[in-house]
């Protein structure tokens, strides 16, 4: 298929109507109609019904659309990434971070964006999925990382990046920190700090085991969260992928391992500026491992 | 490596030798040889080559991530000299693996005419770095999230029913592995880019068994 042939489809969508979409494309009609004719040939069958008053997009229209839509901005977007570099554009890139989601795992890729695009100024957004998947719809943010089990809109694109294993973080001095690792049997009599911004672990805890676990409550980030732990106030089950810094110690949490899968959601079939582009490539290319 | 006899001595153990034994092995499947035959007749009615980029035009600039996290810039390699670029379907296809293993080895020669070799390939999820690792390549493995650059270069085809079903069949996941499931992938093709960022030579062919030799690849650069 032919770049061309793709933004001539992908604008048939939005405008539904062939002459305006050939003016938009800066093409005569015949020649437009030749290229839709000769994409539909190549993906075996018709991507839109052509009646007279009416254009509407076939099954097979709707169901290629939004993967030639991202295939049109992919090319779209490393041309307008290698542009950006030379005039050295002034850009941003907006990221949401779901509840206790760090942004350890993703400050290579952002640092590489900002190699490239020096000028490119960065936001973190740290709040709950509605929230987030809000701003993203507003065009607040540009992407988020959020886990699997919250309820993502059909016009969210998801890509799977890591899954992340909770461990039990606690005072250096604590009992718990002479082991290697942590279980649910010994958490029983300990006090958890929990927080609606640190991920829902001991949730999980709770749900796959069927305790009742003593909880306090910590509605700040992680950071006041660990503040907190360092103060003695309880322990904490996090992310692994977290930094944690002394006085505190991490211990692998086990039996049962909590565990939940990361993903980097961004709209569907919406353009993103050089730097959010390239910053969602440079997450799905890797490995995270 | 089996070597196949040829009239001609010199080109005993070539790629392209490698790859027509390969290719002689697949075939015997019936049911491989019907899939394959499907994509050269779909792609040659509907004359999919000529809508390739071709010589003398220029190669659309971009900007693309490499298999250990880097973002790469054809235009940096473009200062250096001369570019080779080549598309790739991925490591699960064994007709690129023997064509990475023979870029590989010929990788010293192509460096020694002064160019740089980019691999594209539509895999991600860390696949490009096992790509790169697993041949021990020492040129860059790029990840074409989306084939952004293949659909520039007019490369990428949708792939028909029946090797679409037999790529299913054998487990090999595209929604998974390329991050959508459109389902298609790009043709062989190699393109040498002269520093002015035009295009100084091609290879293109539907049949994905055909690859750029890496003697004509280095024989080309020297022409540029």
């Amino acid at each position: 298929m032919e770049l061309s042939q793709v933004r001539y489809f992908v604008t048939l969508c939005r405008t539904l109507n062939f002459s305006r979409a050939a003016e938009q494309c800066n093409v005569t009609q015949p020649a437009f109609s030749r290229a839709v004719q000769r994409l539909e040939d190549e993906l075996g069958g018709a991507l839109l019904f052509r009646e007279r008053n009416l254009t509407r997009l076939t099954e097979l229209g709707r169901a290629m659309r939004p993967h030639l839509e991202a295939m049109l901005e992919a090319a779209d977007a490393a041309t307008a990434l290698a542009q950006a570099k030379r005039r050295n554009l002034q850009t941003s890139l907006k990221i949401g971070l779901g509840p206790g989601i760090g942004a350890a795992s993703i400050a290579g890729a952002v640092g590489e964006v900002t190699k490239m695009l020096p000028d490119c100024a960065i936001h973190f957004d740290e709040s709950g999925p509605t929230a987030l998947i809000d701003a993203m719809l507003t065009d607040r943010l540009d992407c988020a990382l959020l886990a699997e089990d919250c309820d993502l809109p059909e016009r969210l694109n998801r890509w799977p990046l890591y899954t992340e294993t909770a461990v039990a973080v606690m005072p250096s001095e604590h009992r718990l920190a002479t082991q290697n690792a942590v279980t649910a049997r010994d958490v029983l009599d300990e006090t958890l700090l929990v927080g609606e911004r640190c991920g829902d672990f001991t949730k999980d805890l709770e749900q796959l085991t069927g305790l009742s676990l003593r909880q306090k409550r910590c509605n700040g980030a992680a950071a006041q969260l660990l503040d907190l732990v360092a103060a003695g106030l309880g322990i904490a089950l996090l992310s692994g992928r977290l930094r944690f810094a002394a006085p505190l110690a991490v211990r692998k949490f086990t039996e049962p391992d909590l565990t939940r899968r990361i993903l980097l959601t961004a709209v569907a079939g919406r353009p993103l500026n050089p730097a959010a582009a390239s910053f969602v490539k440079l997450c799905r290319a890797q490995g995270f491992s | 490596m089996p070597h196949q006899s040829n009239l001609e001595g010199s080109k005993i153990d070539t790629l392209t030798s490698r790859l027509g034994t390969l290719l002689a092995s697949r075939r015997q499947s019936l049911e491989w040889d019907a899939a394959y035959q499907e994509i050269l007749l779909r792609l040659d009615r509907e004359g999919f080559l000529s809508g390739i980029i071709s010589v003398g035009a220029a190669f659309p600039d971009f900007v693309l991530p490499n298999a250990d996290g880097r973002l790469v810039a054809l235009a940096d390699h473009l200062t250096r000299g001369p570019v080779v670029l080549s598309f790739f379907r991925g490591e699960w296809c064994p007709f690129c693996k023997l064509t990475l293993t023979a870029l590989t080895e010929a990788l010293p020669r192509i460096e020694a005419v002064g160019a740089s070799l980019l691999a594209l390939t539509p895999e991600t999820g860390g696949l490009p770095l096992s790509m790169k690792q697993r041949h021990g390549a020492a040129f860059e493995v790029l990840a074409d999230v989306d084939f952004g650059v293949g659909l520039s270069a007019g490369v990428v085809f949708k792939i028909p029913k029946l090797y679409r079903a037999r790529l299913v069949a054998s487990n090999v996941n595209f929604p998974q592995r390329h991050g959508n499931a459109a389902w298609c992938l790009p043709v062989p093709a190699t393109f040498i880019i002269a520093p002015d960022g035009t295009i100084a030579w091609r290879f293109v062919d539907a049949d994905f068994s055909h690859r750029a030799e890496p003697d004509d690849i280095v024989a080309a650069i020297r022409r540029v």
